[in-house]
């Protein structure tokens, strides 16, 4: 494992990594959460885009988180303009879009702006794990 | 949008409010020309109710009666709930002042016979084989506008896609994550507690499957019933949001209690999902959706109100238009709207819209109080 992880500059225990869970329905926000802390992530959560928006700009979360991983059809600010706003302000901190609707000409237009992942919900625990861990090592290549 | 008085504007329940401000400003479809054709109807079957509902739409067709002998007959039922003037027997009806036209329906060589032999200077008698031939038309037209109302109902179905996806598949995230912990789960409270929430999104997607396969359903012939107005809003409120996006949308309930109409519970539910999807997409996803219902002197009105664009004046008076639409080719049907006016004229009333550029639209629908309403029985 890099020394570049998140786990070093928080000093968690056994953290691999912060990740923000971008979601307007809180069972889905739940059950991510679930998934990823067994895998030894912190989690953060946040209802809407202006919510993800307001997370990632307040206190260490501007350096220290490493996965964002975003719904697309949220109220206030939406999973497209969301990401388009991390892709602007926080291009190194690496995007996985989960979201219901599977729409192909959406997920060549996101990956195209460098979103990491398309997922297409229900998806499987070890997908979702094997996802954000695809997403940690472009976020550990940003800081080399 | 419609000038509304302030009690309507900021109650949530409206009691005596006034006749509606905005109805005589509104544009309303195209006006019927006067000096209408003077129409008997002798028969109250099913032929002559056919032929009161169809005659009953067209404008320049003025029914002056429809006679039968059995008091029972469908036409007559019919004929009191809109209105026309009922007669035991044909004789009499025929005798009123100015008829153009008498249509014998009855198929009974004695009645024909007699209406031969009494029928007015200046009228025309329609009976027998003719009259059996417009009967035909006239069913194949009924039947077609079911076919259209249901072909257009299915067309916009297709764009609940996004809506049904999104609905099903989080609760399908749910019970995938959770059944993936249960596998190796070992707190018994935390297995009891995930095992229900697996059970209640079970629950929740089955529902959405009821609410569409009952939405997409043909129009149950069923006789009109009453129809609580504002349980139909609602339902109505949970459809469309498979069509568009209502996150962003401030939903305003402006229900006078027990408000019901009667008519046909599938197609008026069409005709609400049909208003609301159209006021959403005009906002463009973001704005005001305002919906009231309220009895005023005479009428029971449902106002379906936006924040939207707006419709240009010169596009005012098409819109009700059949195969009219300003969407982009593929987008929209464009009978969407002449689809309601139909509906709302079956259950004999008026649809109006005020609209201003900008600022948003306000369809209103205005329908006549019968002797049922007030009555309690009415369907959800």
């Amino acid at each position: 494992m890099s020394e570049f992880k998140s786990g070093f500059f928080v000093g968690g225990d056994s953290c691999n990594g912060r990740v923000l869970v971008v979601d307007d329905e809180p069972d889905i926000r739940k059950v991510v959460r679930m998934t990823l802390q067994k895998a030894g992530y912190d989690v953060l959560e946040a209802e809407n885009g202006a919510k993800a928006i307001e997370t990632i700009n307040s206190g260490e979360n501007r350096l220290l988180l490493d996965v964002i991983i975003c719904d697309i059809r949220m109220p206030k600010v939406n999973g497209i303009e969301a990401i388009t706003y991390f892709r602007e302000n926080y291009p190194r901190v690496p995007l996985i879009v989960l979201t219901g609707f599977p729409d192909t000409d959406m997920a060549t237009s996101l990956l195209r702006q460098g979103v990491v992942d398309y997922l297409v919900k229900p998806v499987e625990g070890e997908k979702l794990k094997a996802s954000v861990a695809r997403a940690m090592e472009q976020r550990e290549l940003a800081h080399l | 949008m419609m000038d509304w008085p302030a009690a309507q504007r900021t109650g949530a329940a409206a009691t005596s409010a006034p006749a509606d401000p905005g109805i005589g400003r509104g544009r309303t479809e195209p006006v019927p020309v006067p000096l209408p054709m003077r129409v008997a109807i002798i028969g109250a079957g099913r032929g002559g109710m056919a032929l009161l509902e169809v005659l009953h739409q067209i404008g320049t067709v003025e029914i002056v009666g429809i006679a039968d002998r059995d008091p029972s007959a469908p036409g007559l039922t019919r004929a009191h709930e809109i209105n026309v003037p009922v007669y035991d027997l044909a004789a009499d009806l025929i005798q009123q002042q100015g008829l153009n036209l008498v249509m014998d329906v009855t198929g009974d060589p004695a009645v024909e016979r007699m209406l031969h032999e009494q029928l007015p200077a200046g009228a025309d008698l329609l009976s027998g084989q003719a009259v059996r031939l417009l009967w035909t038309l006239v069913q194949h037209e009924s039947l077609l506008q079911a076919e259209l109302l249901h072909a257009e109902k299915l067309a916009g179905i297709g764009s609940f896609a996004a809506g049904i996806a999104h609905d099903m598949n989080n609760p399908l995230q749910l019970i995938l994550g959770l059944a993936e912990n249960l596998a190796d789960e070992t707190d018994l409270e935390a297995i009891h507690t995930q095992a229900r929430d697996i059970i209640e999104a079970v629950k929740r997607t089955s529902a959405i499957c009821r609410d569409l396969t009952s939405y997409s359903r043909r129009a149950s012939l069923r006789q009109d019933c009453l129809i609580s107005i504002n349980g139909k809003l609602d339902e109505a409120l949970k459809i469309a949001r498979y069509a568009v996006a209502l996150q962003d949308i401030e939903i305003r309930k402006l229900y006078q209690p027990d408000v019901v109409v009667k008519g046909n519970p599938d197609e008026l539910l069409h005709v609400f999902v049909n208003l609301i999807t159209n006021a959403v997409q005009a906002m463009a996803d973001q704005g005001t959706l305002t919906l009231e219902t309220a009895v005023t002197a005479g009428t029971t009105q449902v106002r379906v109100s936006d924040t939207g664009s707006g419709i240009p004046p010169e596009l005012l008076d098409r819109i009700f238009e059949p195969f009219f639409t300003t969407k982009p080719p593929g987008k929209g049907t464009g009978l969407g709207l002449y689809n309601i006016k139909s509906v709302i004229h079956h259950m004999n009333g008026t649809i109006a819209v005020e609209s201003q550029v900008g600022r948003g639209s306000t369809f209103t629908l205005t329908f006549p109080h019968d002797s049922t309403v007030g009555e309690r029985s009415a369907q959800p």
